[in-house]
């Protein structure tokens, strides 16, 4: 039987210099809640404390974006909570324009003194589900097919490296990069022009 | 790969068979209350028996199970309304004695990454809690903790919580003898047992090897045991000093010595007698005066250990009293590897520090504890499995959280501390902080508490970077301090028994709410929570650290030989600390520093506005009402049963429901009636058709018949017919049941008024 994706984690990497405090990332996720209609956002906690993880989350009903270092670097960490509806291939779809989405309105954000800046040319996704998705080869045969083509379509037919992290007790993980510079709101228009990348 | 696959068949015989059926029960419960076929207070209570919390939240949205909801939202740069039943919330793991194994730590590593926001939270009472769970992924969370034996059964709620012992006991250099087995067998007896079912408000039970450190703080809670020895017949027994009615919250109360000596094959059946005392006499109504605590205030100690002496002895007997504590006397913790002294070996960077703070010689030479400093009692689902790791390279499976909030390993061979202090590092878990002035204990406030006031873990951690910075600096009688904050005055933070403590506040300057915090002097943190201390002034939220640094420095001025702070405070007096305190009380006007019109963590303006009920205390269901609301939930399954064509199972099924409602009525009057079918049936028309008490005033006894007759009736091969009609007649006794009880209620009630 074919692998369900679900629960599906996007990270984008922030620029260097360009990294938000822990007070300014509390201020703009806090503004988001009331601001936003099209999901429920509904709390912002900070760990700031916390040596290598989650710096500052916005938790959602649905999903989650997170100020994330956990692993060494920061970057924004779009996390879908609930099952959705759709193919693989769409579900990747939707998870990418979500978090490009997200990337772009922190981009785009007044006021803020770090003036936040992604790199489009490096993504992180993490399947959340264990059960589902082993950290495996296998799997990553399963789902190469549908990444390949979101990522064709994201990434205008560049050449992308997939490549799989971690170990076994670890979630699914792989890293895709991509040679050159990629603005995020290219490449969530990349995604719109394919067709798919606006249901998210 | 299985797109149908799910936990409960992935794990299969690997969740024990009790709990399994618990987490069932709770996802049956969880439909039936998203179909509202479940009053929300009851479906409160029994959620909160599973450990399974509501939180505060900022947004104006909810998703209630059918659709979103628009809230009332105050402002749009302040925090915002109460949660509804379906948003996501915390989840309480009780972990017994703060023991773990390093595979129950892998297990809650990836439960934090897939169900919550990444982060697990060590409380003050040795739990763990986790975040932002939907409430459809708390059944798959109980199944993955049961199938590494851990149950979040009875961690909220009205019933005992988490058995806390001594995080050292085992390998302290002043205990008596180790009472991690004795906390074990207790929090195993007490664990769903029918005489601690029914309490008006939580009971929490804390065990301690010595008198005289803090480690288990025996006297701030509802049953404490503080292991001791005798001397009888020539033969050293163990045994404990009991103490009973301790507690904080709002209005704390030192312990009561109840005996200076039970026996080990008592402390069982003594602390069952309690809980059915506790059960029948305590305040059910009013959560305000609900603990036990208020009871043996009320009764006094003497008559209150009258009447559970009384109870003891009619006990029926019950083999676990014993059989529990058996061969407890053995000790089953294990080294790893041989205990050796730390040799002249090149040190890492910052060992010695770390050392100094971090490490406890044990009992046993050779080794020692290490304490892996958590700030705030956090720490990541990867740094859980990391440190999973590092614990299975120098320990075997001897972790266990503290109170105060941290992680530790026992039995860890000196001769290893420069590797392990270095893998820690690596992790991320190398701070040298434990058990310091820095390592300050906060409970959640306003963060996700629905009772907070002000941002407790706000402050902490603003005062946690600050002294951190400059500890180095401060004299060695302040390094050693402890400061603890609780965002309101219930003190889930021991703000009480802190050397410097803090509780959250709030008071209106010019019409505007403002974040204040009581300053809390004068508690002893030794000897078990030796002394409770007192709120001493009002003081705006951000001039706390100045609190801090006035004391501090002032104390270090004028300490006189090795004063220890709480004596310094009480030579100087309250009158002269409030003096010295007096400026810092002052709240500038907004337009001069709105600063101080915000938290601590938190860049928008303060309110209160989205304070709730608290969830702490849970609701207050009679024993009958939750039995009931069992028997229903046994009648949706034969419905199920029902549509899967399984006919007989649903008529069995249909049958049991109603028994168990009959029993439920029958244990408001008799509570040890025994669950065999023919006894239920046979109380329950003695004395509740027999007596008329059953019956509705159209119907009469007719819904009780429908019971007699199924009894008598035992259908072999029910037909679907059969079992349809069995559960309609089931539904329509459980109905007669609630309004019968619904009826006894309010003529009591009614009773209570006309006799008050």
């Amino acid at each position: 039987m074919a692998i369900n994706l679900q629960k599906i984690n996007i990270k984008f990497y922030l620029a260097e210099n360009a990294v938000p405090s822990p007070e300014e990332a509390f201020r703009i996720f806090s503004q988001w809640i009331p601001l936003t209609t099209d999901e429920i956002l509904i709390d912002v906690a900070d760990y700031r404390h916390v040596a290598r993880g989650p710096k500052t989350v916005l938790v959602g009903h649905g999903a989650n974006y997170t100020f994330d270092n956990s692993d060494g670097r920061y970057g924004l960490l779009y996390g879908c909570k609930i099952g959705t509806q759709g193919s693989n291939a769409a579900r990747l779809r939707a998870a990418f324009a979500a978090s490009l989405k997200a990337c772009v309105r922190l981009e785009q954000a007044e006021n803020t003194v770090s003036k936040p800046r992604f790199v489009g040319a490096e993504a992180v996704i993490t399947i959340n589900d264990r059960l589902h998705a082993a950290n495996s080869e296998a799997t990553l045969e399963q789902i190469r097919a549908d990444l390949e083509s979101v990522l064709d379509d994201l990434y205008a037919g560049a050449p992308t490296q997939i490549e799989r992290e971690g170990d076994a007790r670890q979630r699914f993980t792989v890293r895709v990069r991509v040679e050159g510079d990629f603005e995020t709101a290219d490449l969530l228009a990349n995604l719109a022009a394919s067709g798919a990348g606006a249901g998210a | 790969m299985n797109e149908t696959l799910t936990w409960k068949d992935h794990l299969g015989d690997r969740i024990p068979e009790d709990l399994g059926r618990e987490v069932d029960i709770f996802e049956t419960e969880i439909e039936l209350r998203r179909q509202g076929k479940i009053d929300e207070v009851v479906f409160a209570e029994t959620r909160l028996r599973r450990g399974a919390y509501g939180q505060r939240y900022d947004s104006g949205q909810r998703f209630d199970g059918k659709q979103t909801q628009q809230l009332a939202f105050p402002k749009a740069n302040t925090k915002g309304p109460n949660t509804e039943w379906h948003a996501p919330g915390m989840m309480r793991i009780k972990i017994p004695f703060g023991g773990l194994n390093t595979v129950q730590m892998e297990t809650l590593a990836d439960l934090a990454e897939e169900y919550s926001d990444d982060i697990l939270h060590v409380t003050t009472r040795q739990d763990l809690q986790l975040h932002y769970i939907h409430i459809e992924d708390t059944v798959d969370l109980m199944r993955r903790l049961a199938a590494v034996g851990i149950t979040t059964r009875e961690a909220c709620g009205n019933s005992v919580r988490n058995v806390t012992a001594c995080p050292l006991a085992g390998v302290c250099n002043t205990e008596s003898f180790d009472v991690t087995p004795y906390s074990r067998a207790l929090a195993r007896f007490l664990l769903g047992h029918p005489d601690a079912q029914d309490f008006g408000r939580k009971v929490k039970i804390a065990f301690s090897g010595c008198r005289d450190e803090a480690c288990g703080l025996v006297n701030l809670h509802d049953i404490g045991a503080l292991g001791v020895t005798r001397v009888i017949d020539g033969k050293t027994r163990r045994g404990f000093e009991f103490y009973v009615g301790g507690g904080l919250g709002a209005v704390p109360h030192q312990a009561k010595l109840f005996d200076e000596f039970v026996s080990e094959e008592e402390l069982l059946p003594l602390s069952q007698a309690i809980g059915r005392v506790f059960a029948r006499l305590g305040e059910k109504k009013n959560r305000a005066r609900a603990r036990l605590k208020f009871l043996v205030a009320r009764i006094g100690i003497d008559e209150f250990k009258r009447l559970v002496l009384e109870e003891r002895a009619i006990l029926p007997h019950d083999a676990r009293w014993t059989s529990y504590i058996q061969g407890l006397d053995s000790d089953d913790e294990t080294p790893l590897r041989p205990g050796q002294a730390l040799q002249g070996l090149q040190l890492p960077e910052g060992f010695s520090e770390w050392f100094g703070t971090n490490v406890y010689q044990q009992l046993q030479p050779g080794y020692v504890v290490v304490t892996v400093y958590l700030p705030l009692g956090d720490l990541t689902g990867q740094q859980m499995r990391s440190l999973a790791a590092v614990s299975r390279k120098y320990v075997k499976d001897t972790i266990r959280t503290t109170v105060e909030q941290n992680i530790v390993l026992r039995w860890v061979s000196e001769a290893d501390l420069p590797t392990l202090y270095t893998d820690l590092v690596d992790i991320g878990l190398g701070g040298s902080a434990a058990n310091t002035i820095v390592d300050v204990t906060s409970c959640p406030g306003t963060d996700t508490c629905k009772l907070g006031i002000a941002s407790s873990r706000g402050l902490a951690g603003e005062l946690r970077t600050r002294l951190a910075e400059k500890y180095h600096s401060l004299d060695a009688a302040v390094q050693g301090m402890r400061i603890k904050v609780s965002g309101c005055f219930n003190s889930c933070g021991q703000h009480h028994v802190a050397d410097i403590g803090f509780y959250g506040i709030s008071r209106k300057i010019n019409g505007i709410t403002v974040p204040h915090f009581q300053v809390v002097l004068g508690g002893k943190w030794k000897g078990n929570a030796e002394s409770f201390g007192l709120a001493m002034a009002a003081v705006p939220s951000k001039n706390i650290p100045l609190v801090v640094d006035r004391l501090t420095e002032r104390y270090v001025a004028e300490r006189q030989g090795d004063e220890i702070f709480q004596d310094f405070i009480s030579r100087v007096g309250k009158r002269d600390v409030k003096a010295m305190l007096d400026d810092l009380v002052q709240v500038p006007t907004y337009e001069e520093d709105p600063s101080f019109y915000r938290d601590w963590g938190d860049t928008r303006e303060f309110t209160i506005d989205d304070m709730g009920k608290g969830e702490c205390a849970g609701e207050v269901v009679p024993l009958a009402l939750f039995e009931l609301g069992a028997a229903e939930r046994e009648v949706f399954e034969a419905q199920i049963l029902l549509d899967e064509n399984n006919f007989s199972g649903a008529y069995t099924m249909a049958f049991k429901a109603m028994v168990a409602a009959a029993r439920a009525l029958v244990r408001s009057q008799f509570l040890d009636v025994s669950d065999a079918p023919d006894t239920v049936i046979a109380e329950f028309r003695t004395r509740f058709v027999d007596t008329g008490l059953y019956f509705d005033t159209y119907a009469k006894d007719k819904f009780a018949r429908y019971l007699f007759r199924m009894q008598e009736e035992a259908l072999r091969n029910p037909t679907r017919d059969d079992a349809h009609r069995a559960i309609e007649e089931c539904q329509l006794f459980i109905e007669g049941a609630f309004a019968c009880y619904n009826r006894i209620s309010d003529a009591a009630g009614a009773d209570a008024l006309a006799t008050a």
